[in-house]
């Protein structure tokens, strides 16, 4: 504040300026609204929040609203029918079975992902030398680096990456495989068997995502005081009784997030499932929600019926985080005792 | 400098231009939501402007009979797939030879119901699209915002010639809704079984007509350290395109239209069931190469036309164009009909399973009408149409384009062949296509041909997907005769 000039501290508020620090009462801001705080919270608030009802809340509305239609999408005539989409869509065992594959993807994908970021960023932060300063592993920056290049490939040639290295007859998989003597594995269809189809395409997942979450969660790490590991260290604890009761809790809110991000990706999955099972695997094994909507809006033609599905979908997402929220809780989130 | 924003101006009289500026955005602001709600409203601009008349009155000039207005860009939309587009490129540089100022304008897709949705529904399709790939809009969707195209088989082609009596035999057929014409199928694929005449010829090999002597086959193709058959995953359904043709040669029509009015156990017919069953002894011989359901179509293709790992492969007469780059040198690609299951079928060994596919279709909302019809009477033209044949190695519906020699291919060659041997058996089903079953029934066939899939899990999983689709009265049901 040494930067408000002398003029400015002798005008009255009254004449329409904001209240400056210590000019009277606070409630005297929200009553005289001067053309300085109005455009500060057109410019600041206004916009953005037009900017979103527009482009995110509308559609919103718009989607919702053509659930309850048998729209098909090509033409601008439709009839309303209330609430039959949804009445046959919890009939529909296409559906019904894309809605189990994408749980299976929003248990395992945020579970593995989280849990290899995390033993990884400890690894890198704390995880060195057990003398002097608390120090990750030797070259930690070397790995911090090298981890994040997953990340920076778009989703598509991730998928059709590891695609072309799982293929049967010329991948590099089963060229490993074969080349170590291990036979059975000569022209196995890693994506084509009801087995292994959802596991690759989760692993395949996964590795496109630890590294950014292990760059999260170093970033909370080094949040955490020096101190606090120093003083475990002197009370004799070792790297996995640090982990686990003093790095966990004190990042809890990290990685409930986390969980959250991954969980809306794993919900969602489409880039990666086209890329890998563009028909939705052996038995529609690797089949998921958002594969379906998109072939029943623009194969079918039911536009109607594809937008109860994106409903379905959001539905399915709000509750995952609903169930992280209350986990977390139950599990002591709100509890102060672990944290600073 | 943040205290700027809690200082009042020295001088009030003359107000800084921030202020105009913070104005102009709030402003902005204020009208931006008035104005786009109904922009952003996918179905708000609705097709209320009136049209105007797209059929041409009385105007019956040769050279122009749909009365096409000069200087007209024609705006098409076509499906950048195994034929490319440079084939419409032809036809619009000979149309615009023909009405000088005018001009084609050919914009490539491989996602036309994704990129067109839009346009149909704000009413302004193109002129011209070619509905056709994995991503093509249902007929049934868009049937009744479709030109009908009778006056385009009606008009005199390029040469003169009514275009009608230059067509082969039965092409409108594919196109035809009810009693609308509203697609026309430019390219005539003939769908057979593919091999490498030079390797069989080196080998000593006949390919087979029927069933027992493709297992036959298949041992020898063991000894020779290759397989019989391979697949890949987006494409494992062209061996239910091969056992449903084996099943009409051998059962007759009464096996099609089972299939094609989706009646309750129509795939438990004796015919269908006789094919599966011998294509199940061949899988479990080993006879396909394993690993299918993993891999790439076309990669999986390669491995059959570049490495030759397998003999023979099902599929439609495009396969030739599709796998140019990647068939090896002398291969010699030539086809053959579809298998007969017994001696004794309904249908003699020559019947071929034949349609016209490639459906262009003409918007009735589209700005010229006339143009997307225009442009369709080129392409049909004896010019277009050898230029196609020329250069995809492919027929089109037009008849006595192709020379004898096949503009030196062996597979344009062998399907010509095919078509004259056929004489009048030529048949096709349009099921699966109709009612957009073919991802659903892709994973039952990648486990079949797997052999994870008894014959019996086969059609019960296919028939249960018929029976859904009869059992939804939301969907409409094309009678078939």
């Amino acid at each position: 504040m040494t930067a408000i000039p002398p003029t400015g501290r002798t005008l009255p508020s009254a004449e329409g300026g904001p209240a400056g620090p210590g000019d009277g009462p606070r409630r005297g801001r929200l009553g005289r609204a001067s053309f300085d705080s109005v455009s500060f919270f057109v410019v600041f608030l206004g916009v953005p929040l037009v900017l979103f009802l527009v482009f995110v809340i509308w559609p919103f509305v718009q989607a919702a609203f053509y659930a309850l239609t048998d729209w098909s999408g090509f033409s601008a005539e439709f009839n309303v029918v209330g609430l039959d989409n949804f009445a046959a869509l919890v009939q529909d065992p296409r559906f019904v079975n894309a809605v189990g594959n994408s749980v299976m993807f929003g248990i395992f994908i945020p579970f593995f992902t989280i849990a290899i970021a995390l033993v990884f960023a400890i690894l890198i932060t704390v995880g060195g030398s057990g003398r002097g300063q608390v120090r990750g592993v030797r070259g930690s920056g070397f790995y911090r680096v090298v981890s994040l290049f997953p990340y920076v490939i778009p989703g598509i040639a991730v998928g059709i990456m590891w695609r072309l290295i799982f293929d049967p007859s010329n991948g590099l998989v089963n060229g490993v495989l074969t080349w170590l003597g291990l036979d059975r594995f000569e022209s196995f269809a890693w994506l084509g068997n009801v087995g292994t189809a959802m596991p690759v395409t989760m692993f395949v997942v996964v590795w496109g995502f630890v590294g950014f979450y292990m760059l999260l969660f170093i970033a909370a790490i080094k949040g955490v005081p020096s101190e606090t590991y120093e003083a475990a260290r002197i009370d004799g604890a070792g790297r996995v009784r640090m982990s686990w009761s003093i790095t966990l809790p004190l990042i809890r809110d990290n990685v409930q997030t986390a969980y959250i991000y991954i969980g809306i990706i794993a919900l969602d999955l489409f880039v990666y499932v086209q890329a890998l099972n563009p028909q939705g695997g052996p038995d529609n094994s690797t089949l998921v929600m958002s594969q379906q909507l998109f072939r029943t809006a623009f194969t079918e033609g039911k536009f109607g019926y594809a937008s109860a599905m994106g409903v379905a979908m959001a539905i399915v997402t709000l509750l995952f985080a609903a169930l992280v929220f209350t986990v977390n809780r139950l599990a002591g989130g709100r509890d102060d005792r672990g944290r600073r | 400098m943040t205290s700027n924003f809690t200082t009042p101006p020295s001088n009030p009289t003359s107000p800084p231009t921030r202020r105009s500026v913070l104005r102009a955005v709030m402003y902005t602001a204020a009208a931006v939501p008035l104005g786009l709600p109904l922009a952003a409203c996918a179905t708000g601009g609705g097709s209320n402007e009136g049209e105007e008349s797209a059929s041409p009155t009385g105007n019956a000039d040769p050279k122009n009979p749909f009365g096409m207005t000069e200087n007209t860009t024609v705006d098409a939309v076509i499906f950048d797939g195994g034929y490319g587009v440079d084939y419409v490129e032809f036809a619009g540089e000979v149309l615009a030879g023909l009405h000088a100022g005018s001009s084609v304008k050919v914009s490539p897709s491989t996602q036309i119901a994704t990129e067109l949705q839009p346009r149909f529904v704000g009413g302004n399709p193109p002129d011209l699209v070619d509905n056709s790939g994995a991503q093509s809009i249902g007929f049934n969707t868009i049937l009744d915002q479709l030109e009908d195209l009778t006056d385009v088989i009606d008009a005199p082609n390029v040469e003169g010639t009514t275009i009608r009596d230059t067509l082969y035999e039965g092409v409108l057929a594919p196109g035809t809704y009810g009693d609308k014409f509203a697609a026309l199928n430019y390219v005539l694929t003939v769908y057979g079984v593919w091999y490498s005449a030079s390797l069989f010829e080196q080998n000593g090999w006949t390919p087979p007509t029927t069933w027992e002597e493709a297992k036959a086959l298949g041992a020898e193709a063991k000894e020779a350290g290759k397989y019989l058959f391979l697949w890949g995953t987006e494409a494992a359904t062209y061996y239910q395109t091969l056992a449903i043709e084996s099943a009409i040669k051998e059962g007759g029509d009464e096996v099609r239209l089972a299939l094609e009015n989706l009646e309750a156990d129509c795939w438990s017919n004796d015919a269908l069931q006789a094919t599966f069953t011998i294509m199940k002894e061949i899988v479990d011989l080993g006879y396909f190469k394993p690993g299918g359901s993993g891999t790439q179509f076309t990669a999986a293709q390669a491995q059959w036309s570049n490495k030759q790992e397998a003999l023979l492969y099902p599929s439609g007469s495009w396969i030739e164009n599709e796998m140019k780059d990647q068939t090896a040198p002398d291969f010699q690609m030539k086809g053959v009909p579809s298998f007969s299951v017994t001696s004794g079928a309904a249908m003699a060994p020559t019947a071929l399973h034949s349609t016209a596919g490639e459906p262009f279709i003409v918007p009735s909302q589209a700005k010229s009408v006339a143009g997307g019809k225009e442009l369709l009477r080129v392409m049909l033209s004896k010019e277009s149409a050898t230029n196609f044949s020329k250069t995809k190695l492919a027929p089109t519906i037009v008849k006595d384009i192709v020379p004898a020699d096949g503009f030196g291919s062996t597979a344009l060659v062998s399907q010509t062949d095919m078509l004259s041997a056929a004489g009048g058996d030529i048949f096709t089903f349009n099921f699966v296509n109709t009612y957009g079953m073919n991802p659903e029934q892709l994973p039952i066939w990648n486990s079949f041909l797997d052999g994870k899939k008894s014959v019996e899990d086969l059609t019960s999983e296919l028939q249960a997907i018929t029976d859904r689709i009869r059992e939804d009265d939301t969907i409409e049901k094309i009678e078939v005769s």
